[in-house]
């Protein structure tokens, strides 16, 4: 189960999530990475 | 995420774990959830491949309520060794990734598509929940800010508004665990009766996504709840859940200002500021990835490159509700929080189920 968290200092859990998926998105839009399959 | 950050030293002091060793702690939880979550999905191809060459009519279960269902046992039979926790508690880091990949499978049209009766419903159910929560709260006599941090559980987005609403009005570390078990619970429950309901009724992918975004509180919950139910459910109720998560600044504020005029938070000083702190970020992410894919950034199999990416994301997200729920702890809650919010999110589901249900047969949504 989720606890709660103290606040911490620096950037939250959102901007680095947003950060690693843009920076995926750049990787496939250089296509840097192969393909994705699912 | 929570991470086990610190470590003790043999003197008895607290120091700070490094960069890499957090790194590190992350592994072993991060194969637990991408193992899970694999299994999840090879049980669903299995499924199928027999059921196919074997000529069985059998309805496809997708690999989310597989993966939940694994993570479920291991949760409440054998349970979650401490090693695990760290990367196990990443799911909703991995949720707010694949949200913004999701972007990337909707243009602009489609967001403004989902249509301003849509929008006038999340505001409806959203100032329904807020009210009926303090109705329920005073009727059960719980304690006030117990009360508040569960109606913004349950008029926003779950875990993370009762996370964000905590310090802003002062609230107990007890009362949040509270408000925190008692949406998760009735998140784990909405995931098994929501699908049934929305097929019962026939309901459109439209219709049932919507529904699954307004009722379900938990993003991640709504997403599953949603993808349960078709791919394109699972959109629509992802695109209706971030709507109401982008609100989640005013609500807190909203809270904060009352509880501070009553003496008994920090007052706010600066309203942008504390709205920008509030809002969650991956929002604008899923925006300006659906605005690229709109402007034509990317070639076609880029796209479907993308929003595979956001389905592996999604999958080591699926496991990590079910490895993170605990019958055991969400039972040591009490009754109480626990009936408000059962009675709360019944009558939440039903009328927002005949508003959606209404406003597809007679308004075509």
């Amino acid at each position: 189960m989720s606890q709660p968290t103290a606040p911490r200092r620096g950037f939250s859990l959102d901007v680095y999530a947003v950060a690693l998926a843009l920076l995926l998105v750049l990787l496939v839009r250089l296509n840097v990475i192969p393909t994705v399959r699912w | 995420m929570a991470t086990a950050a610190n470590t003790t030293t043999p003197l008895g002091l607290s120091q700070p774990l490094s960069l890499g060793r957090r790194i590190v702690a992350l592994i072993p939880g991060l194969l637990l959830l991408a193992a899970v979550g694999y299994a999840g999905k090879f049980i669903e191809q299995s499924i199928g491949t027999y059921t196919k060459s074997h000529h069985i009519t059998f309805p496809n279960i997708e690999y989310v309520l597989w993966a939940i269902v694994i993570g479920l046992l291991i949760s409440n039979t054998i349970g979650i060794p401490r090693v695990f926790e760290p990367g196990v508690a990443t799911y909703e880091f991995w949720l707010k990734a694949g949200i913004v990949l999701l972007g990337s499978r909707f243009l602009l049209g489609d967001i403004l598509h989902l249509g301003g009766i849509s929008l006038l419903l999340i505001a409806f159910a959203l100032t329904l929940s807020l009210t009926f929560m303090h109705i329920l709260g005073r009727t059960f006599k719980l304690k006030p800010k117990l009360t508040s941090l569960l109606a913004v559980g349950s008029s926003i987005c779950g875990v993370s508004a009762i996370i964000a609403a905590k310090p802003a009005i002062d609230a107990d570390d007890e009362d949040a665990s509270y408000a925190i078990a008692a949406i998760l619970a009735l998140g784990a429950i909405s995931l098994f009766t929501f699908p049934l309901i929305g097929h019962s009724l026939h309901l459109s992918d439209k219709a049932y996504g919507l529904w699954a975004g307004l009722a379900v509180d938990n993003t991640a919950e709504a997403t599953a709840a949603g993808a349960l139910y078709s791919d394109a459910a699972g959109k629509v109720a992802v695109l209706a859940k971030t709507s109401r998560n982008a609100l989640i600044g005013f609500i807190v504020l909203g809270y904060a200002i009352y509880w501070a005029s009553r003496g008994q938070a920090q007052a706010v000083t600066n309203k942008a500021e504390f709205l920008w702190s509030k809002f969650p970020k991956f929002v604008l992410g899923f925006l300006l990835i659906s605005l690229l894919a709109t402007l034509s950034f990317f070639t076609k199999p880029q796209l479907t490159s993308i929003a595979n990416l956001s389905r592996w994301a999604f999958l080591l997200t699926f496991a990590g509700v079910g490895l993170r729920t605990s019958f055991r702890s969400l039972g040591k809650q009490g009754w109480r929080p626990f009936a408000v919010g059962a009675i709360g999110e019944v009558f939440i589901a039903l009328v927002t189920l005949g508003l959606v249900y209404g406003a597809d047969r007679f308004l075509h949504l």
